[in-house]
């Protein structure tokens, strides 16, 4: 009797052993996919419900469906006009100025300066810090009173401007914060792209004759577009969804003058508790944010 | 054969590593696994509660866990914890303003059955009435869901020696007097003295320092029938007082915040401000203050009718869906009892007992002096109004603020587009 239950037992454990081993590789994914499903998959299709819903915070599972009102509320929100259009001027403003300097930071040190890694190193420091960091520093730095900046204009002569408190400076300041954070970003991928180009062409170039400008354009250029387009993407893609900096300098202030999508988004959901409208908003901004890469690669013949 | 074998040797290895993880997340979660779970901000209101907390736990043997949040994060984390009705947290310290969402919600408990069980009807009398006022829902007339914690109003702070020097000796009575004064001090100042500093970042800070201005002259923001009433003489003559002073104050002002004006003030910078009682202590250290005993705090000055400050109490109240409630309950009635709220006193967060602004071992203190005029600031002020959609109100009526401080707008304009939105949302 007792063999016989020992028998018994051992041959359930032997029996979870060879299930645990035949199913071994789904276990060990298990919990990734578990997290995955949790923390992607889970709100994002609950974000595409939830904008077809009128949100009710006493209980969320009777929240009414309303169809499309959310999304026709975004034609009449004068917020959210104005939310869309600073952070077109924000995204084109920045990221200009940003890809004009990091082109030509790259262009230099490839040419003149190739061996210098110290200066490669100090130029990526402020891609290295948090933006929270770069915006509380930036923060302190344009206070009118007692920041630095206005104290050096006030040294040489200059008018000292608001900064992040004026109305009309308010924007360029977020724009100078994000333009010293990424600059190192574009200058690093144009690098990167300038170290990996083949010196054969160039040489046979000036075996032909052909002037500096002839060699950017008919040799660099093309040679790094392919760089170029990836590195605007990720760039505009991400200043797209411009936060920290917003939160931390004006708040998206004064007057709404730096209200950014990603803030307006972060204020109808979780200040207003407005959730539908806020996933309303969000899809609006995936759909421009697709729409406007696709376009890009297309244009930049990289999409295949 | 020997390679299978190490083959399956490292698989039990595997299920073993997997099985040791799951049963330390599952240890680490009971060990971790508290008697009372409390939400509270950070700054000096979360640090006096979590305090009080510690001090609970070793009286009481039990497990108290802090979860502590800045502003906006407190508020996304008791509102999602409330939604989705998880019983995270047991208790919330809330802003005031936040009560009517919280508590039209249902995320709130109400707390009259557990007043019964002691044997009373409420919280005694020794709370002031206005801070017992802002823990019923409705306001003053509804069942009570929270108890008051830290007791804030608003006070005017001002340098009573440049305000003498152009002619003011005592308190500045009424806003032209504050204009008037204010005015020639910035103008004397060079741009390094102001007259005064203004609280006008976009949102909740510029409202919060109209509120006081827009009361003194009458204003409301809602008529009886809960309808926006922005366009009245008494509105314009607030926001046309609001725009003058924000011309004696120093550039920029648009992006202050509370930080801003009270550097401005312990600098010595400026002269007067509305501000809120915890910036006393501030003031008062020589360690960050140019002005020790120079500032003095008074009621909001008058303009068409008496002064009032805004209230901005912060509230204790036990979730709907905490599963120890009444250990919560036991926990809230001791943090408010009158030695609890002295030793926060204490702890430099204002009280909110009758007993406590009086007790003459405080108010002989130089750090506590402005207490009966706090109390009294408390006594007559009033609160933001009570809307569930209060956060989306305040900023669009913020937002239209903002403007007309920035220059972007006239002050009519500005009025009529704040109707205009606050009327919008009420409406939604």
């Amino acid at each position: 009797m007792a063999t016989s239950s020992v028998r018994d037992a051992a041959s359930t454990a032997l029996r979870l052993e060879v299930w645990v081993e035949r199913n071994l590789r789904y276990l060990l994914l298990a919990p990734t996919v578990i997290i995955l499903l949790g923390l992607t998959v889970f709100p994002t299709v609950y974000m595409y419900i939830v904008a077809f819903q009128k949100f009710d915070p006493s209980n969320p599972a009777a929240s009414q469906w309303i169809g499309f009102d959310n999304f026709a509320r975004l034609l009449s929100d004068d917020k959210f006009h104005n939310a869309l259009y600073r952070t077109f001027e924000f995204t084109f403003f920045a990221v200009s100025i940003e890809f004009a300097l990091g082109l030509g930071f790259a262009l230099l040190v490839d040419k003149h300066i190739r061996n210098l890694n110290f200066i490669k190193t100090v130029l990526l420091i402020p891609m290295m810090l948090p933006p929270i960091c770069v915006a509380i520093v930036w923060k302190l730095m344009y206070a009118p009173q007692f920041g630095v900046i206005n104290d050096i204009f006030k040294r040489v002569g200059l008018h000292p401007l608001q900064w992040a408190s004026g109305y009309d400076t308010a924007m360029l300041s977020v724009i100078i914060a994000d333009v010293w954070e990424w600059t190192p970003f574009v200058f690093l991928m144009c690098l990167a792209g300038l170290a990996s180009m083949p010196t054969e062409p160039f040489e046979a170039a000036d075996l032909d004759g052909a002037s500096s400008w002839q060699k950017f354009r008919d040799l660099t250029w093309p040679f790094l577009r392919p760089i170029v387009s990836i590195t605007l993407l990720l760039r505009i893609m991400d200043a797209f969804r411009l936060f920290d900096q917003v939160y931390v300098l004006t708040l998206g202030g004064p007057a709404a003058a730096t209200e950014t999508l990603s803030y307006y988004i972060y204020k109808v959901a979780f200040r207003f508790f407005d959730i539908g409208y806020a996933a309303a908003i969000s899809i609006f901004m995936l759909i421009v944010t697709l729409m406007f890469s696709t376009w890009l690669l297309k244009r930049m013949q990289i999409a295949d | 054969m020997r390679a299978r074998d190490g083959v399956l040797r490292q698989r039990r290895t595997y299920v073993g590593l997997v099985a040791g993880v799951a049963t330390a997340i599952g240890m680490t979660a009971a060990a971790w696994a508290a008697d009372l779970t409390l939400a509270v901000p950070v700054g000096s209101e979360g640090d006096g509660l979590r305090a009080a907390a510690a001090d609970y736990e070793k009286l009481k043997n039990i497990k108290v866990e802090i979860v502590q949040a800045p502003y906006a994060n407190l508020f996304e984390k008791a509102a999602n914890a409330g939604a989705q009705k998880t019983g995270d947290f047991d208790i919330v310290l809330m802003d005031d303003p936040w009560l009517p969402f919280f508590a039209e919600n249902g995320y709130l408990e109400p707390l009259g059955s557990y007043f019964k069980a002691m044997g009373t009807d409420g919280p005694d009398s020794d709370f002031l009435a206005k801070s017992l006022a802002l823990c019923r829902n409705p306001y003053n007339t509804g069942p009570y869901v929270c108890l008051p914690y830290v007791g804030n109003a608003q006070m005017f702070f001002y340098d009573p020696d440049q305000f003498a020097k152009h002619g003011v000796t005592g308190t500045p009575k009424t806003w032209d007097d504050v204009i008037k004064v204010a005015g020639e001090i910035t103008k004397e100042g060079g741009g390094n003295n102001f007259g005064y500093v203004m609280r006008a970042a976009e949102g909740n800070p510029v409202v919060a320092d109209f509120m006081p201005i827009f009361w003194s002259y009458g204003g409301q923001l809602f008529d009886k029938d809960r309808k926006p009433n922005l366009l009245t003489p008494e509105a314009k003559q607030a926001m046309d007082v609001f725009l003058k002073l924000k011309e004696v104050s120093p550039p920029g002002v648009e992006s202050f915040n509370a930080d801003e004006v009270g550097t401005y003030m312990a600098q010595g910078q400026a002269a007067s401000s509305i501000n809120w009682p915890n910036w006393v202590g501030t003031f008062e250290d020589p360690n960050q203050s140019k002005v020790v005993g120079k500032i003095a705090y008074s009621p909001i000055p008058s303009g068409t009718h008496a002064g009032s400050s805004e209230i901005g109490h912060w509230l204790m109240g036990i979730t709907s869906a905490s599963k120890h409630k009444q250990a919560a309950f036991d926990f809230m009635v001791w943090a408010t009892s009158p030695e609890q709220i002295k030793q926060s006193a204490l702890r430099g967060n204002p009280p909110v007992r009758f007993s406590v602004f009086t007790d003459p071992e405080l108010t002989s203190q130089k750090q506590f002096r402005h207490f009966p005029i706090l109390m009294n600031a408390i006594n007559f002020s009033t609160p933001r109004p009570r809307h569930p959609k209060w956060p989306e109100i305040e900023n669009a009526f913020g937002a239209e603020l903002s403007k007309a401080v920035a220059g972007q707008e006239t002050a009519d304009q500005a009025l009529q587009n704040a109707q205009k939105a606050i009327e919008a949302i009420v409406s939604r």
